[in-house]
């Protein structure tokens, strides 16, 4: 897997795993996970930098990490505006440029509002940011956001933090097959043979949070889903063998197109 | 005057049902929680499921809210009141020493907040006094918006305009307590005032909302009333506002009463079981909102509750005015707080159950006042 390089926009990573640092039991506990999976990107929410506070900022033990690129997000933003200063702050503090663009004006929910992030991407895109938007598994909205420039498109496997799987899967087909830009399933994935059905179906990548912040031994489920997106991975590259859903008829129905005429 | 509940939110058509073991076993692990399903785990039947309950409630806190507690901290502003609450040590008839923050008192008392870190402020003031109206809270605001990040309050009801200023200075939540639904004894508690109101008050978070406040905490002072019947209606009151703004964020707290300068005794006493079964009860309902447990509680029940449906507590709470930096040590407090750890105390109690202690989890560059479309 070594050679299996993903390119978003400018950006080279050697690992499918991305990785979310909200939730977990200290940041201690994080940083090992983050090290098990062998990720190369983590998203951090800005709201979570606290330089005042080393105990609960995120941001600065994760910035000692060699290897890791940091993604931070806009979750809080109700709207575009609010998206788009967030961002603004996150690459200032961070020095990084790529961002995952999240506005979920629901706070109890977390979906994601498709319009609000459409507009918040326009901007960001001729701000110079590398955009990675965190979407509904909407196949057009989708189309609509490469369109603009962004560099991936993120949608959701099932609802931040439900464990759900991947309830949107045919949708995440249809955004696979149609897509230019890496497609990432983002939030809903609880087990690592999730990550692999997603990497099997063609995803580019997977992102993950509360499914290894909430296991029993995080940067063991850490190492786990980094085997699982990396078994998806060679799985989807070395071809699965087609499904069918219907047994070859020993009479096939096509038989009197070889029969001669009488 | 007693007129009808609104139908988002009269409660009795849940009231007086009976549940079978049955009945509480399919509430505990209902798919889609409704009203029914909070009436069966609000039933004293359910007290028998006590353990099963507890369990649920921590496994949708932890899938929701993962291995952390948000913290806050209440800054008493003023305790100058002319309420009647029967049971509040600072009503206008209780012999208390009143206290306001002058303009220094309060930059002395948000950079000791601040030296303990902490970004979630509340502000509590009484009802409303010449010595604490809108133009001082609104001052007030400003001040600690330049310390902190998430400046809320805990104050008396206002008109849509008020919230509106208040919002604009940079206040993003507002806590209002209906503290009973019970409109005959919420007559009886509120002996005179504008508190009286009780339909003003009931409506008091929407105006918030429509004002642009970005959260309303709600809840309901247990003792007072039938808890049941209380439950049953914050459950339903948060369930209309989360239908009606949202966007909103909307959170539900459990203040219990406590012993008070003013010797109120609790005609529905609630101890700390029937407590933990209504948290468990509201999480199992309401999986996705901030559950608030106070400093109000014993450390006990605070560390055991701690991620057992609670997401959100406050720490280092003084209930006097002054209390951070010692400008005022003689002025009454509302209410005795029975868990007295300090910041790092309280940390390492969190730590060593396995939580990260969030003291930083919004961020200023949010703060502009919200709409919604109903508003």
């Amino acid at each position: 897997m070594t050679n299996d390089i993903l390119k978003v926009g400018d950006q080279e990573l050697g690992s499918r795993l991305f990785l979310g640092t909200g939730k977990f039991s200290s940041t201690q506990a994080m940083i090992e996970a983050v090290k098990a999976s062998g990720t190369e990107l983590v998203t951090v929410a800005l709201r979570r930098f606290n330089r005042d506070q080393a105990e609960d900022d995120l941001y600065g033990p994760l910035s000692l990490l060699e290897n890791v690129k940091l993604m931070p997000n806009t979750s809080g933003a109700m709207n575009a505006k609010e998206a788009v200063r967030a961002a603004m702050l996150g690459r200032e503090l961070s020095k990084s440029r790529i961002v995952k663009l999240e506005i979920h004006p629901n706070p109890h929910h977390l979906l994601p509002d498709a319009i609000e992030t459409f507009e918040a991407a326009i901007e960001l895109v001729k701000q110079d940011f590398l955009v990675l938007p965190y979407i509904p598994a909407d196949p057009v909205l989708a189309k609509r956001l490469e369109d603009i420039g962004c560099a991936a498109v993120m949608p959701l496997g099932a609802a931040i933090g439900t464990g759900k799987g991947l309830s949107t899967a045919e949708m995440i087909k249809i955004i696979v097959r149609d897509a230019s830009v890496p497609v990432v399933v983002d939030a809903g994935l609880r087990s690592p043979s999730e990550a692999a059905a997603a990497m099997e179906m063609g995803c580019d990548a997977v992102l993950v949070n509360s499914a290894v912040a909430a296991a029993e031994n995080p940067a063991a489920m850490g190492a786990a889903f980094k085997t699982g997106t990396e078994a998806g991975r060679m799985a989807f590259e070395a071809g699965l063998m087609p499904t069918s859903e219907i047994a070859v008829a020993s009479s096939p129905l096509t038989s009197f197109l070889s029969a001669s005429d009488d | 005057m007693i007129e009808q509940l609104p139908d988002w939110l009269n409660p009795e058509p849940w009231l007086n049902l009976d549940f079978s073991a049955a009945d509480i076993e399919r509430a505990i692990g209902a798919d889609a929680p409704n009203e029914k399903t909070m009436a069966a785990l609000l039933s004293p039947r359910a007290a028998e499921f006590l353990e099963p309950m507890a369990q649920r409630a921590q496994a949708i806190t932890k899938r929701h809210f993962g291995r952390t507690i948000s913290l806050y901290t209440p800054l008493y502003l003023s305790n100058f009141c002319n309420g009647g609450c029967l049971y509040c040590g600072l009503a206008a008839d209780r012999r208390a020493q009143r206290a306001v923050l002058n303009e220094a008192q309060l930059r002395h008392e948000m950079e000791a907040i601040k030296e303990m870190h902490l970004e979630e402020l509340v502000l509590l003031t009484g009802e409303r006094m010449p010595e604490a109206d809108v133009p001082y809270l609104k001052e007030c605001i400003s001040i600690a918006a330049e310390y902190i990040h998430n400046v809320n309050i805990e104050v008396f009801p206002m008109p849509e305009s008020e919230y509106r200023e208040l919002a604009e200075a940079g206040c993003t939540g507002v806590t209002l307590y209906q503290e009973t639904y019970d409109q005959d004894i919420y007559e009886k508690m509120h002996r005179w005032g504008d508190k009286r109101d009780f339909f003003s008050r009931l409506d008091a978070p929407d105006r918030a909302l429509k004002g642009g406040f970005r959260a309303v905490g709600i809840g309901a002072l247990l003792g007072l009333a039938d808890p049941t019947y209380d439950m049953l209606c914050v459950y339903r009151h948060a369930k209309y506002l989360l239908k009606t703004y949202w966007q909103a964020g909307v959170s539900v707290s459990f203040p219990r009463i406590r012993p008070q300068m003013g010797g109120f005794q609790a005609d529905y006493p609630v101890d700390e079981k029937m407590l933990a079964q209504y948290i468990f009860a509201m999480r199992i309902c309401l999986p996705e909102i901030p559950l608030v447990l106070s400093t109000r509680e014993p450390r006990r029940v605070r560390d055991g509750m701690a991620g057992l449906g609670i997401s959100k507590m406050s720490v280092a709470s003084k209930t006097t005015v002054g209390g951070y930096s010692d400008d005022s040590e003689e002025s009454t407090e509302q209410f005795e707080i029975s868990d007295e750890r300090n910041i790092p105390e309280f940390c390492e109690m969190l730590r060593t159950r396995g939580f990260e202690p969030v003291f930083k989890n919004w961020d200023a560059t949010y703060r502009e006042p919200a709409h919604y479309a109903k508003a």
